[in-house]
């Protein structure tokens, strides 16, 4: 067991310093961009992880990540604040709605939660389409400038105009963001939130705020869902709220099919899932009409052959392979 | 008031016709959820597909709207007796499966639309020509055929659900699966019953949408959420609810953008929902 967690832990950590490495390996802006994307998909994917812990489901992940892009985009632009300042506020932002609509929402149950986060993310959308005074409506925001300089003791000034620079903002942010999320799942809420995920009225007869409790699950999802949203706005220096950009429906859609694709039940479940599902449609571009087709397709047949996701694959396979083994000496 | 009373009446009418249409799609949904626990995210889907078939089979073919809406119909409960058969039966009773399984399906039904019916607006001939005068304002006749087409159907389902013995069957197993089993009521049967019902309804409401408006891939996404919306108002399950949390939500598209600009009638649905669920979780007529 202990030697299976540390060879878990090195290859963690080999992953992480050739994430470091990646800029100068492949010396390419268009893989960096998309891994960049990549990056942020598997923060919005994680976080709508940390929900579905508490058993319930978000098809409207997209429309914090909305919040958050435009609350830092307008934050910077309108007034003036630091991005880093910005940032943070969005993040908190959209914790703060997630808090007041959390009440409402996590008081009923079952698929009512589908729906509501479904409905809430078109709002937003739509809101953010038809608001020109405030958002630039169907012009979109336009000019968002990229993270202010920063200077680093025993660095310099950095700055982060350049692709590469930007790689590696993301890439400490979501880092950071995850170990957040994975500290979380590893600290008594998790076992409270797991609680209420099998038996919601038991948790509620042993003391627990259950609807609290809820609603502060949600909250931190929704805050790196939008840090997500602000690293994207900074990152594309534009945002439009059409209904094909990156806040329509389609999105929370395959956020939900990164997680299930990836493995729902594991930490590195939707990580995994994302990277795989992007980078897959990445080198698949030629047939970028067919592509939602394709997603689809993978989430129906994922759920109907492998519910554990890629990531039950390996521990199926052996399991498969000694029962096969087994039975043939037996 | 600056603005004229035509508009305002124009827009009230077109408020009520859309909010027809938004019916037929709320009652299939909650059909479907009612007797097999699944919420059909890709109802828009089938919506817009059912839309397409009445185009091809009116431009291609020439056959009377009328016709080619009940050949819809017909088509598309044949393709959710399938649906129901290939995929929802087999993740009835989970809960994250069937979301994921009705958004892949909307994945897969959207970009197929696009490849194989492209993503320019079509149009289908209208329900009716020409308009009449009320209260000083021109309405065009569509309108008003559309809203009786839809509340003809709606009436329909409402005697099949009272006075036909399947119609009983269905409410029997909606509200209580087990004693309905026990009765010799087979919940497979019902479910297929279901997803036809609802499907043909949703190709109804396409076909009646699509000769009102344009057609194009995407055009489901809207009906569907202004569903959901209805069904959370209404209370789920509930027929009369959906049909005034449908008058509710057809104004509140018809009017506000009128009155009061696009934006707060983009935010409006979400704060009813909101308060209704605040005041009254089960919605207007819903049950505990």
């Amino acid at each position: 067991m202990n030697r299976r967690r540390l060879i878990r832990m090195l290859g963690i950590m080999a992953f992480v310093v050739f994430l470091f490495f990646v800029p100068v390996l492949f010396d390419n802006v268009y893989w960096v961009s998309i891994l960049i994307i990549t990056a942020i998909n598997a923060l919005l994917a994680t976080s709508l992880r940390t929900i579905s812990i508490v058993g319930h489901f978000s098809l409207g992940h997209v429309g914090f990540m909305l919040l958050g892009a435009y609350s830092s985009a307008l934050l910077v632009l309108k007034l003036g604040i630091s991005f880093w300042a910005a940032f943070m506020m969005a993040g908190l932002l959209s914790a703060l709605v997630a808090v007041v609509l959390g009440y409402p929402f996590l008081k009923v149950k079952g698929i009512y939660f589908a729906i509501l986060t479904l409905l809430t993310a078109e709002s937003f959308r739509l809101t953010a389409w038809n608001w020109r005074s405030l958002t630039g409506g169907s012009l979109g925001l336009m000019n968002i400038p990229s993270p202010s300089p920063i200077s680093i003791p025993a660095v310099g000034i950095v700055t982060f105009d350049s692709e590469s620079s930007f790689y590696y903002l993301t890439i400490f942010i979501v880092l950071l963001s995850l170990l957040a999320l994975y500290r979380l799942e590893h600290s008594h809420f998790n076992f409270n939130w797991r609680a209420i995920r099998e038996t919601d009225v038991l948790a509620q007869s042993v003391g627990m705020n259950v609807l609290w409790l809820k609603i502060l699950n949600f909250a931190i999802a929704c805050f790196f869902a939008g840090i997500a949203g602000a690293l994207f706005a900074h990152y594309q220096r534009g945002l439009s709220a059409d209904a094909s950009s990156r806040f329509g429906v389609l999105t929370s859609i395959y956020l939900l099919v990164y997680m299930v694709v990836g493995g729902e039940n594991r930490f590195a479940g939707p990580i995994i899932g994302a990277l795989l599902i992007t980078i897959a449609s990445e080198l698949s571009r030629s047939l970028a009409q067919y592509q939602p087709m394709m997603i689809g397709a993978i989430a129906i047949i994922t759920v109907f052959l492998f519910p554990e996701g890629i990531i039950g694959l390996p521990g199926r396979l052996i399991h498969w392979y000694r029962y096969k083994k087994n039975g043939m000496s037996a | 008031m600056d603005l004229p009373s035509q508009a305002i009446w124009q827009g009230f009418f077109n408020g009520i016709a859309l909010g027809w249409i938004y019916i037929l799609m709320a009652l299939g949904l909650t059909l479907i959820f009612g007797i097999m626990n699944i919420m059909q995210f890709a109802h828009g889907e089938i919506y817009m597909v059912g839309a397409y078939v009445v185009y091809y089979l009116t431009a291609s073919n020439g056959v009377n709207l009328f016709v080619a809406t009940l050949l819809s119909m017909i088509v598309m409960a044949v393709f959710g007796i399938f649906l129901e058969r290939l995929l929802f039966r087999h993740v009835r009773g989970q809960v994250l499966s069937p979301i994921v399984v009705s958004v892949g399906l909307t994945l897969i039904l959207q970009s197929g639309a696009v490849a194989g019916f492209g993503v320019y607006e079509r149009s289908v001939p209208r329900l009716s020509q020409g308009s009449f005068e009320i209260v000083g304002s021109m309405i065009p006749k569509d309108r008003i055929v559309a809203v009786v087409c839809a509340m003809t159907l709606i009436l329909v389902l409402y005697v099949f659900l009272k006075r036909f013995k399947y119609g009983q069957a269905m409410v029997a197993s909606a509200q209580h699966r087990e004693g309905a089993i026990l009765q010799g009521i087979s919940p497979n049967k019902m479910s297929a019953m279901a997803m036809a019902i609802g499907c043909s309804l949703a190709a109804a409401g396409g076909a009646l949408a699509g000769s009102l408006l344009m057609l194009d891939p995407f055009m489901g996404t809207q009906p569907l959420l202004k569903g959901l919306v209805i069904i959370v108002l209404g209370g789920m399950g509930s027929l009369l609810g959906a049909a005034i949390g449908g008058m509710i939500v057809g104004l509140i598209d018809g009017l506000v953008p009128i009155l009061f600009g696009p934006a707060p009638a983009s935010l409006l649905p979400l704060i009813i929902v909101i308060f209704i669920l605040v005041v009254r979780p089960r919605g207007l007529f819903g049950h505990e």
